[in-house]
């Protein structure tokens, strides 16, 4: 088992990976830049290392810096969390070569996954139902026109080498591809450093569901689960829930099946989640996979009584994983809420002093946060300051608990977007549970100041 | 818990050949421990380094005596070398320009473990001096003094890991 890891990150998700860390007796090496100094991670690890100024590419993305850190510290393994260096596969390659336990899959995996259309030509091959989509790069523009033709309108543009939004863009009909290829092209060569893109369906009433899985190094896969997270604001997810109110039991078993056998046939090993999209039949279409822990993994782990980041931190020491797909029981419902440092109307950034914080509690309510009073939020990072997970028996009652626990969530000194996740937990097709990826677009237009709002 | 108090208790750890020692007391906690030694200088055993977990607001940090030489410190532990997290466990002169790492990596005085130093207390150095040696992930990294002056104080001891920031040398016009 390890005695030390390094945790490659910041934020609430540094502190999840030292909580597990430290039920499990590992000692833990916090590393930050200057901008984080103060920061509750930096605070709760044994040891703690400033590695750079506080731009991310000087600091968390810092790969020299980061190792240097390791071998200083003389850690065992290096837990990247999630964005950061997590699917970040010469990152991996370099800690092996370090001789530094990578807690992930194996960098050719990450590789795998991480190249979209590559991810998408492997699964067909591996009998994953996939989007109707060209499986190879856009070559030029009269390719684009062809391919959408083939497939049929509308189709969605997406850069290859990323995701979270960037690069893409919904084609209705010829003339919009004219104008949408080489923007695409172009927004995706700017945040990832790579023009090339692929050309899917694009289905309009999608639900975005996807399957938690668990691999451990003797060959033992499981699923645990779905999570439905199709509450989102251009592509960035705002609410998960677990499970789906989409699914049968029988499309769980079908989908869980797939991912698993998937993820057999490429040697995954460590969590991971398959990104699915469903249809208005229900059908489900390969997406993508994440080959890392994901932000919403709380409301699998309240649905489950699992521990995930123990059981990454597990497999990656050898261990087996100590239950296998029949020990694993689903029970009740859970609902996860982001809070983001953002104004809920406008969306802008908003860092500065939290100046009161109060964390909601009483039964059935989990936050994961790494803020606290008197922190000063950093303009320079992603703006989630918050988790708040709740998990009851029924959809209706873990609603209502969210509901009562958003009320006590008190961040005062900065905007967040607790409001905005209020509105969305009155709002009724939530509550009915009619989600789709579009879900969000009523709160994008200004609307009547008391339609929906949560009293 | 004084200076005087954690000198002997520094003494006293080294003396006994312990590898770690925590104490907590009412607010205040801290924990010493011996570094493995570094790969490149076989012959020096690394300093024992206290590391105070700082709390947000920090009155009073202990105030580290300056190293002002390299001469191996068994006989004489040296006070608080340094913090090994977060802000520099002393108080630099006002005065003095603060060389500050600009890596983590392991301090090095010199170019190699029998040459000699790069510089000492009382040495005048230019701009483009080479001061020191920050190794981080085996590579070598001559850092610059990137002023000019006479070397006053030196605040790490070879061979002692440092982070980003950290101080290393004082300079004085």
């Amino acid at each position: 088992m390890f005695k030390k890891i390094l945790i490659a990150n910041r934020g609430e998700i540094a502190t999840r990976i030292i909580w597990a860390c430290r039920e499990l007796g590992i000692r833990t090496v916090a590393i930050y830049s200057e901008a984080d100094r103060d920061s509750l991670h930096v605070r709760f690890a044994d040891e703690a290392w400033c590695i750079g100024p506080a731009p991310s590419t000087k600091s968390y993305l810092n790969i020299p810096m980061v190792i240097s850190a390791a071998e200083i510290a003389n850690v065992d393994a290096i837990h990247p969390g999630y964005g950061f260096l997590a699917e970040n596969a010469y990152f991996a390659e370099v800690c092996e070569r370090c001789n530094i336990k990578f807690i992930g899959p194996s960098p050719e995996c990450i590789s795998l996954m991480g190249d979209k259309a590559r991810a998408r030509a492997t699964m067909k091959a591996a009998g994953v139902p996939i989007t109707p989509g060209f499986e190879g790069i856009v070559e030029d523009e009269r390719d684009a026109l062809r391919i959408a033709d083939e497939i049929g309108y509308p189709v969605i543009i997406k850069a290859s080498a990323g995701g979270g939004g960037r690069g893409m863009r919904i084609v209705r009909n010829r003339n919009e591809m004219l104008a949408s290829l080489p923007a695409a092209q172009h927004e995706a060569q700017l945040a990832f450093g790579n023009p090339a893109v692929y050309i899917e369906k694009y289905i309009e009433q999608a639900r975005h569901v996807e399957i938690q899985v668990l691999g451990d190094r003797h060959g033992n896969m499981v699923h645990l689960g779905e999570r439905e997270c199709s509450v989102q604001r251009r592509h960035q997810k705002l609410i998960e829930e677990s499970p789906s109110p989409a699914l049968t039991p029988e499309m769980r078993r079908r989908m869980g099946e797939v991912a698993v056998e998937a993820c057999r046939e490429i040697g995954y090993v460590n969590a991971g989640t398959m990104e699915f999209l469903l249809d208005e039949n229900k059908n489900f279409y390969f997406m993508e996979m994440n080959t890392r822990i994901q932000v919403e993994h709380p409301v699998t782990e309240m649905v489950t009584n699992t521990d995930l980041v123990r059981e990454q931190i597990l497999i990656a020491a050898g261990e087996r994983l100590e239950f296998d797909q029949d020990d694993i029981i689903f029970s009740g419902h859970s609902i996860e809420c982001r809070i983001n440092a953002e104004n809920s109307r406008t969306f802008a950034p908003s860092p500065g002093l939290i100046t009161a914080m109060n964390i909601p509690g009483g039964p059935g309510v989990r936050t994961d946060t790494a803020a606290y009073p008197g922190w000063y939020v950093p303009p320079h990072y992603d703006s989630l300051i918050a988790k708040l997970i709740v998990h009851h028996r029924t959809r209706d009652m873990a609603i209502a608990r969210m509901q009562r626990a958003l009320d006590a969530m008190i961040i005062e000194g900065i905007d967040t977007t607790v409001s905005l996740q209020q509105q969305i937990l009155a709002d009724a097709d939530f509550i009915a549970g009619n989600l789709s990826t579009r879900f969000m677009e009523r709160f994008s237009n200004p609307r009547p100041a008391a339609q929906g709002a949560a009293e | 818990m004084n200076l005087k108090e954690v000198k002997e208790l520094i003494e006293l750890i080294s003396e006994k050949g312990l590898t770690e020692f925590e104490i907590e007391r009412q607010g205040f906690r801290m924990r010493i421990s011996r570094y493995n030694q570094p790969p490149a200088s076989a012959q020096q055993v690394a300093p024992p380094v206290v590391a105070l977990p700082i709390p947000p607001v920090v009155s009073a940090p202990i105030p580290a005596q300056p190293i002002q030489n390299s001469a191996t410190p068994e006989a004489a532990p040296a006070a608080p070398a340094s913090l090994e997290s977060g802000s520099a466990g002393e108080a630099p002169e006002s005065s003095l320009h603060i060389i500050k790492s600009p890596l983590v990596g392991t301090f090095y005085r010199s170019p190699s473990p029998n040459s000699d130093q790069f510089v000492k207390v009382g040495d005048r150095v230019g701009p483009e001096t080479v001061v020191c040696i920050i190794e981080a992930m085996k590579l070598m990294n001559n850092i610059q003094a990137e002023v000019s002056g006479e070397v006053a104080k030196i605040y790490v001891e070879n061979g002692q890991p440092v982070e980003y920031g950290q101080p290393l040398f004082g300079i004085r016009d």
